[in-house]
């Protein structure tokens, strides 16, 4: 490989050349970041202290919202995890079982694996003990998130893959890198089924580009609709699902779309505070993913539908669904969060309180399969109404 | 179930018994009301011979100012009855008193002494002789010696018509035995080593009398002693007179059969402690009128001998209409506190122990008791029959488990039965265990301990099998249970600060090669050195690293929780 890089100093890089580098400065970074925290802690044992790894709080004692940038971030909790403490312990060592993994199988050989392969790569009795270094793959994935938190990183960055999630179609080409591979992928000829967006987006480049929005579902069955019915050509966008909330692949990819091809993006979710949620998700970032929000969020997103309003507008009071208790205990919840304070989405979260229904997007099929490829969409987007 | 079973044993009250006698005879009476008096199934049958034995020895002994010195025998002969012999070292019975003793029914010599006793009614030894005559036809036969080189033996039976004791087979001869020896033959009994046992009750019985020396011979002939904790012989308690309020219609008919006193009034005066000629008139004053003669219902200068039952019965009934002067409490006699701490370590060697004496109170406004409470912890407290199962005794309760138990004695009787119904157990259900750490006693290697003494005891019945749960009673045994139960909490809060440290500590030896292991991949440092100073780290810092632990449990509650919902975000809602 060396030999190979030497061959080719003096002329221009290939695409596959930048990509590898980008990649392998990334992978050192990485490592760097795994060695210094190994070193900090041998330094406190080496101290006679209690080995400890400094860990920043998440939830919602430790979360603000920046209004200028429009994101979730963290604030500056931190907390610690011990090594000698009963209710650390354990969960320390296997923090470190993650570390070591990251380092030695992953990074150091260049492979990727998801949480499961971790999971049964480190997973073993202690010798001499009846007791499993990790029990659940729970376990294991709560020590992951410790991990890039503590590291000020993200998993992809430690090769560990999520599962992917979430499918694109629309006039664009694009370039993927599997190793040494590059593949060139033309969105506009994936089929029924588009594109699956991989858990990993770093490597995507965007090259052809024929679209002037991205329009975003939480459903399958509306990707399939639109995709069906040609919506994308006709209407010159590129369209995706997320199927449910947003997997990091999907969120990541839709911020790169925004920021660096500058496209609208509009989402399409149920009318309920769930869809309503997973909007807000996508948009700002969410309360558990506070510290990732600056490379998942995406604030230029605008809220498309449906909304409480399309109810009344386009007439689809009849094929309504009465809110649960539990749809209108989160709607009283996420109307104190600070990202839902503005007067359209008080609005609207009131009205949703004051009606308690709720419609799915598939409503919109009661009047004709493609009313939401013809009319709906069509209708909203050329009169610009959307939500923040 | 339990409520009805207390019903049922209020519908036979002491008064009742001797109506009865006047109208059935006494074998009918047994057949018809056995199971009142504790002959009901085979095992508790067998149980209560024993112990209407075993007491009896027990008030001998104690009359005799010995140690006693017990013996019970149980052998299962080849037909399926099982002889019964109880042997002690007491006074003997004198030869004019055998018959009334073992062979008449409630003409026990108790009855008039008003001693705290642990029998009281006189109707116990005379009921095992008629039991084993109704079952297997045979008569009891009675060794016995009052101490003077002089040893008589006879057979005993009772005269079921007449309620007179029937004696033969009398044998008269020199010897040096002292004391008692009785040996009956008994049917519809069996024995095994269940909680309502002849072992268990025997093992109770040693507990509250520490001064006594028990040895069981099983029918397997294992051979169990239940060893003397102390040689201190118990004080004799003061003989006083009845108070009044303690009194039945029964009693009131039966001693004014047999005083000296010439009328009503005086008899009361005589008979009573309290009772002053004022007293007497107030009494009189609150009996109901003759509706012919206007006069009160019971002339007092009438001879006693004439009193009526429905007369004593009113007078009972004024009696408890009267303020009355609280009778003397030196007359109680407790196990001790000390007594029964040396008795309880003895049986139990238990790792922790509480005893508790309170000191005496009343109830029904006047009648004086006392309890005297103890918890204890490990060693082998908790339920016997299944800790002592060595003997193979088929029937034991859930064997292997050392379970919980709660023992109730009344003037250091076990009441073995009827717990539904007890003072004793009701403040046992009601004190709130959680707050001293054993909130599952009942699994625990616990045995909890309760004496009521008194003079009179409220018994729910004639079997004397619970307490009634007067609510002053309830409320001071849960009261020294509960003072008991705070020693050994605290106790328990040690040990259990103790385990944790060595759980901690363990916890983190188990850790620390895969800890090094991890910063070797990460570091490269040699893994054994890494080892080796954690290692050092851990036993230095142990209690040190507790300490911190407090301050550092609300950061990572809340990190646990984030991380949670971090990963239910992520894996999203499906459609």
């Amino acid at each position: 490989m060396a030999d190979k890089e030497k061959e080719t100093k003096n002329e221009p890089k290939t695409d596959l050349q930048k990509s590898k580098e980008k990649a392998k400065l990334q992978r050192e970074d990485t490592l760097e970041r795994l060695v210094v925290l190994g070193e900090h802690l041998i330094k406190q044992i080496n101290d006679g202290q209690n080995p400890n790894i400094s860990i920043p709080v998440r939830g919602s004692r430790n979360v603000e919202f920046d209004t200028v940038n429009k994101k979730i971030v963290l604030g500056g909790k931190v907390a610690h995890r011990y090594f000698f403490n009963v209710a650390h312990a354990r969960r320390f060592m296997q923090t470190l079982l993650v570390a070591s993994y990251a380092k030695k199988d992953l990074l150091e050989g260049n492979l990727t694996a998801t949480l499961r392969d971790l999971y049964y790569a480190k997973k073993h009795t202690i010798p001499g003990t009846k007791e499993n270094t990790i029990e659940e793959q729970k376990e294991s994935d709560l020590a992951i998130v410790d991990l890039e938190v503590a590291l000020d990183t993200f998993r992809e960055r430690l090769h560990l893959r999520a599962e992917p999630k979430g499918r694109m179609a629309g006039d664009m080409v694009i370039q993927d890198r599997v190793r040494d591979k590059i593949d060139t992928i033309d969105l506009s000829h994936m089929g029924s089924g588009g594109w699956a967006v991989p858990s990993i987006v770093e490597q995507v480049e965007f090259k052809d580009l024929d679209a002037e929005y991205v329009l975003v579902a939480e459903k399958n069955a509306v990707f399939d609709r639109l995709n069906e019915d040609e919506y994308w050509a006709k209407n010159k966008c590129l369209i995706m699902t997320t199927a449910g909330q947003a997997a990091r692949g999907a969120r990541r990819l839709l911020q790169r779309l925004s920021q660096e091809l500058n496209l609208p993006v509009y989402a399409l979710t149920d009318a309920d505070p769930y869809g309503f949620y997973i909007y807000s998700t996508m948009k700002y970032g969410s309360m558990a993913l506070a510290h990732e929000s600056d490379r998942l969020g995406c604030p230029a997103m605008k809220f498309l539908g449906m909304s409480i309003s399309d109810i009344e507008h386009y007439n689809l009071r009849d094929v309504t669904i009465k809110a649960k208790d539990i749809d209108i205990k989160r709607a009283e919840e996420i109307k104190q969060y600070d990202w839902f304070k503005s007067k359209p989405w008080q609005a609207e979260l009131n009205k949703f309180l004051e009606k308690k229904l709720k419609a799915e997007i598939q409503a919109l099929s009661s009047k004709n399969l493609q009313y939401i490829s013809n009319t709906y969409l069509p209708d909203k987007i050329k009169s610009q109404d959307f939500l923040p | 179930m339990a409520k009805k079973a207390a019903v049922e044993e209020k519908g036979i009250t002491p008064e009742e018994l001797s109506k009865e006698f006047k109208e059935y005879s006494v074998a009918e009476f047994f057949k018809r009301n056995r199971q009142m008096l504790g002959y009901t199934g085979k095992v508790r049958s067998l149980t209560t011979v024993v112990h209407e034995y075993v007491t009896n020895s027990l008030d001998a002994c104690e009359d005799a100012r010995v140690l006693p010195d017990l013996l019970v025998e149980i052998t299962e002969l080849p037909d399926g009855h099982f002889k019964v012999a109880a042997e002690d070292n007491g006074t003997g019975i004198p030869k004019p008193n055998i018959g009334q003793a073992l062979g008449q029914l409630l003409s026990g010599t108790k009855f008039m002494q008003r001693q705290q006793k642990r029998g009281q009614q006189g109707i116990g030894a005379s009921y095992c002789t008629l039991f084993s005559q109704i079952t297997t036809g045979k008569e009891t036969h009675v060794k016995t010696s009052v101490g003077d080189y002089k040893v008589y033996e006879c057979d005993v039976s009772i005269d079921i018509n007449k309620n007179t004791p029937a004696i033969r087979n009398e044998k008269e001869y020199s010897g040096k035995f002292k004391g008692t020896r009785i040996e009956t033959e008994l049917a519809e009994v069996e024995y095994n080593r269940s909680a309502f046992g002849v072992y268990e009750y025997l093992r109770r019985t040693a507990i509250a009398n520490p001064h006594a020396q028990i040895t069981l011979v099983e029918p397997n002939k294992e051979i169990t002693v239940f060893p003397r904790a102390t040689k201190e012989i118990p004080k004799m308690p003061k003989k006083v007179l009845p108070h009044p309020l303690g009194i039945t219609t029964s009693d009131l008919v039966d001693m004014a059969g047999v005083t000296d006193g010439r009328k009503i009034g005086s008899f009361l005066e005589k008979e009573f402690s309290r009772v002053s000629s004022e007293r007497v008139a107030e009494i009189q004053s609150l009996m109901p009128k003759d509706p012919k003669t206007g006069k009160p219902m019971c002339d007092f200068d009438r001879s006693p001998k004439s009193l009526q039952w429905a007369e004593a019965e009113k007078i009972v009934g004024a009696i408890q209409k009267i303020k009355w002067i609280a009778p003397e409490s030196d007359s109680l006699q407790p196990i001790g506190a000390k007594e029964l701490e040396k008795s309880l370590k003895n049986l139990l060697a238990p790792e922790e122990l509480r005893v508790i004496e309170r000191p005496p109170k009343v109830f029904r406004g006047g009648i004086s008791f006392m309890v005297e409470a103890a918890v204890a912890y490990g060693g082998k407290a908790g339920a016997a029959a299944n800790q002592q199962n060595g003997s193979g005794n088929a029937g034991g309760a859930a064997g292997g488990e050392t379970r919980g138990e709660a023992m109730r004695f009344a003037n250091r009787v076990p009441l073995l039965f009827d717990a539904g119904a007890c003072a004793i157990a009701e403040a046992v259900k009601t004190v709130d265990w959680a707050r001293y750490d054993l909130k599952d006693w009942e699994n625990l290697p616990v045995s909890i301990f309760v004496n009521f003494t008194s003079v009179y005891v409220p018994y729910t019945g004639a079997g004397k099998l619970a307490i009634s749960a007067e609510e002053e009673i309830v409320t001071e045994i849960r009261q020294a249970l509960m003072e008991a139960a705070r020693g050994v909490a605290i106790y328990l809060r040690e040990m259990r600060r103790a385990e944790e440290q060595e759980h901690r500590r363990s916890l983190f030896f188990r850790y620390i090669n895969e800890v090094a292991q991890c910063l070797h991949d990460v570091t490269g440092t040699e893994k054994t050195v890494l080892a080796a100073k954690l290692k050092k780290l851990a036993e230095e810092n142990t209690s040190l690293l507790e300490a911190q632990e407090a301050d550092e449990e609300e950061g990572l509650e809340e990190l646990e929780k984030a991380a949670e919902k971090e990963l239910k975000g992520e894996r999203g809602e499906d459609e």
